[in-house]
């Protein structure tokens, strides 16, 4: 019997567009998959590679137990164990995680100072609601001062944020009163972004730290300076400077690309261009430009993460997901992608010089070879947009006859902040997460999941994302999502009001349907998992459901994890009180007691631990379990009676 | 925002006048469809709605489940 070919995607158009890769003699990534397959011993963080003796591999012996002999044996060349090395290779993705947000954060901060010093002039404080939110959270006086004052003031206290070295980071203290204790126990408070990261990379490098447990404490710090410093610091700025989310209806998949019109990709993580190129391709002389080039106007569509940014503020339209990047060149339609930084495959340019389509890249940090590079200046921002667009203009001519593009695409709703969940719930007068909590106790909604992340070409596109939310939703589990996942869900057609009707239990339906609101909510790019943060901790401060994130009946999850962020991310989940589940593999399987380290001992701990799990159903499960587990803790797993007192009941229970 | 005071019969009285819907009439669109933070236009409105809707940071009455003698 012939072996059943596991798909690629459930996404009808990425598979289209796979099948004409294929007969375009294009080798994209799904390919590129098939002919390396992924290296088990460092798949399980068994191989280090830290010093030129080796690399060393000590991986677990497979189909047997093994003796404490052969575990005495199964370390490096310098003695490092199979524990050291496993939580070694964790802590350093912790730290590219937390360096690649942070870099990020800082980039915005510069941006941010230029705007407010009126060194920018097409950069600036848009939204005055969250400037002053950020000047109350930091103690920066507001009185009767100008936007740009305050702006300057709150820009360079978080800028000294990433060179602190001591003290605490300032945004801890968002979180609930219990988790900074636990924080301060733990000895896991963050005192400056960059200082975790370089002692990260110090500790891991030979023969420093060589305690498993006192390594991952190290990462869980450096993990936190990423949650609550450097991905807040950048959602909080991009906010002021670009205006905080609210519901914005629009579209996603390849479909969202159009025949008659220069399309243009923008692709990356950070949204300072993308934004100018948002309006640059609205300016009636950039539309002219692209008719005197036989084209009938401009279209920007986004691609991953600075899609995210773009879509939750102005509604652009999504071309696709990660594993989607070089599909948008295979349609044979797209003049340009143009990208920043963060999950950009080197593959584009081969794939791109089989069509007209140019890969521009445009930042200091992120040069790929063979690609144009048309560096952003973020103080002349409009200029530089509209160089990069005239170039793209350019190119629509070159177009060649081989264009195919998928029909498919998905209305979504997008623009989930977690100030707009707040007025959503509670209107503009008694805006409050009370009725969420409400619903909660109540058991119309079973508990809260917050489901993020990438896509890997090592489990079948989008599926594990879809299976997984499908599943919570039907179980009552409201979902908050961000990144790669969001986008695989809102191509399924979750992020829509009607979801509700056909995918949801009743209760959350019925809770969906009073709010208006879908029942799989989009927060925004991965750098806005800290608006999952914000809004665990209102539901803690609002009372009724514990004093800590860890009381909540929540869970996380990662199905398709690919990126060093992802671990980050997942870590400060957990260092938070989050459950946490992820999917396709885990890199400390090497180490049974590492594994045990963070998925047990993490709990006592933290309040919160790692989970693995690959089969979406089970991971549903898993997460379900956890959410009763907490209903239960609380006492809201079972409908109780309601007994309405009189006076004289009220009298006998004041005399007690 | 302006409120709007409407004149209503009152069983008992003769005319009362109470405060009437808040709700912007029509449906909004394009740039605008979805967007709430704009009515609230002064500083002193903006801080206002800081101290009461995000009250979970920023206002000194509330405790809500973390109520405690000693801060954190």
């Amino acid at each position: 019997m012939a072996e059943e070919k596991e798909a690629k995607s459930i996404d009808q158009a990425t598979v289209d567009m796979i099948e004409k890769a294929t007969q375009d003699g294009v080798r994209i990534v799904f390919e590129r998959a098939e002919a390396i397959k992924p290296c088990p011993i460092g798949a399980e963080g068994s191989c280090c590679s830290l010093c030129a003796m080796g690399p060393c591999r000590v991986p677990m012996p497979k189909g047997k137990e093994e003796t404490p002999e052969e575990k005495k044996k199964r370390t490096g060349v310098c003695g490092a164990t199979a524990e050291t090395i496993a939580a070694r290779y964790f802590t350093r993705k912790i730290a590219a995680g937390a360096a690649a947000h942070g870099d990020h954060g800082r980039r915005v901060v510069e941006a941010f100072l230029l705007a407010a010093r009126g060194e920018s002039a097409d950069f600036q404080v848009k939204d005055e609601q969250k400037l002053l939110q950020l000047a109350l959270d930091l103690g920066v006086e507001i009185g009767d001062r100008s936007n740009n004052e305050i702006a300057i003031d709150i820009g360079e206290k978080l800028m000294e944020e990433f060179g602190k070295q001591e003290g605490e980071l300032l945004f801890l203290k968002r979180a609930p009163l219990k988790r900074q204790e636990i924080w301060r126990k733990q000895g896991v408070a963050p005192r400056g972004i960059d200082r975790e990261v370089v002692e990260i990379m110090h500790r891991t490098h030979m023969g420093v730290d060589q305690d498993y447990q006192n390594l991952l404490r190290q990462g869980t710090r450096a993990a936190l300076a990423d949650g609550w410093g450097g991905s807040m610091i950048a959602t909080e700025l991009q906010d002021i400077l670009f205006g905080t989310p609210a519901p914005v209806l629009s579209q996603i998949n390849l479909g969202v690309l159009k025949e008659d019109e220069v399309n243009f990709i923008i692709h990356g993580h950070e949204p300072h261009l993308a934004e100018m190129l948002a309006v640059a391709a609205q300016d009636p002389e950039m539309i002219e430009y692209a008719k005197s080039k036989g084209a009938k106007g401009i279209n920007l569509a986004g691609m991953c993460c600075t899609a995210n940014e773009i879509l939750m503020r102005h509604g652009v339209p999504i071309a696709g997901n990660f594993l989607q990047q070089e599909l948008a060149i295979v349609t044979g339609a797209v003049e340009a992608m143009v990208v920043d930084v963060q999950c950009i495959m080197q593959g584009l340019t081969e794939v791109a010089s089989c069509y007209h389509t140019k890969i521009i890249t445009t930042d200091p940090r992120a040069r790929i070879e063979g690609a144009t590079h048309m560096e952003f200046d973020e103080r002349n921002a409009m200029a530089s947009a509209k160089a990069i667009l005239r170039a793209v203009i350019d190119n629509y001519p070159n177009r060649g006859k081989n264009v195919r593009i998928p029909s498919h695409k998905t209305d979504l709703i997008a623009g989930f902040s977690h100030e707009t969940i707040n007025y959503l719930l509670g209107g503009l007068f008694r805006a409050s997460y009370r009725p969420l909590n409400e619903n909660i106790i109540n058991g119309r909604i079973r508990g809260v999941a917050g489901v993020v992340g990438c896509n890997n070409v090592r489990v079948t596109h989008d599926d594990i994302h879809v299976t997984l939310v499908k599943e919570l939703i039907k179980n009552d589990v409201l979902v908050l999502e961000t990144g790669c996942a969001a986008m695989a869900c809102a191509k399924a057609g979750l992020m829509v009001p009607e979801a509700a009707k056909e995918y949801a239990g009743e209760g959350l339906a019925s809770v969906c349907e009073a709010v208006g609101i879908p029942p799989v909510l989009h927060l925004g790019a991965c750098i806005d998992n800290s608006r999952i943060l914000m809004a665990a901790t209102a539901m803690v401060k609002d009372g009724g459901l514990g004093d800590d994130i860890s009381d909540l009946p929540a869970a996380g999850a990662a199905p398709e994890w690919m990126s060093e962020k992802a671990i980050s991310i997942g870590e400060y989940f957990v260092a938070s009180g989050v459950y946490t589940v992820f999917g396709v593999n885990w890199p400390t399987i090497g180490s049974k007691e590492v594994t045990d380290y963070l998925f047990k001992d993490y709990e006592e701990k933290y309040g919160g631990m790692w989970a693995f799990e690959p089969d979406p159903l089970k991971m549903a499960q898993l997460m379900i379990a956890h959410i009763d587990k907490k209903r239960k803790a609380l006492g809201i797993d079972k409908a109780r009676e309601r007994i309405l007192y009189d006076m004289a009941m009220r009298r006998e229970l004041e005399a007690v | 925002m302006e409120y709007q005071i409407e004149e209503k019969s009152a069983p008992g009285r003769d005319k009362v006048e109470v405060l009437g819907a808040t709700f912007e009439k029509g449906k909004p669109e394009g740039e605008e469809m979805g967007r709430w933070c704009q009515k609230l236009g002064s500083r002193e409105e903006k801080l206002k709605y800081l101290r009461t809707a995000l009250r979970y940071w920023y206002s000194k009455d509330w405790f809500g489940s973390e109520k405690r003698k000693t801060p954190a």
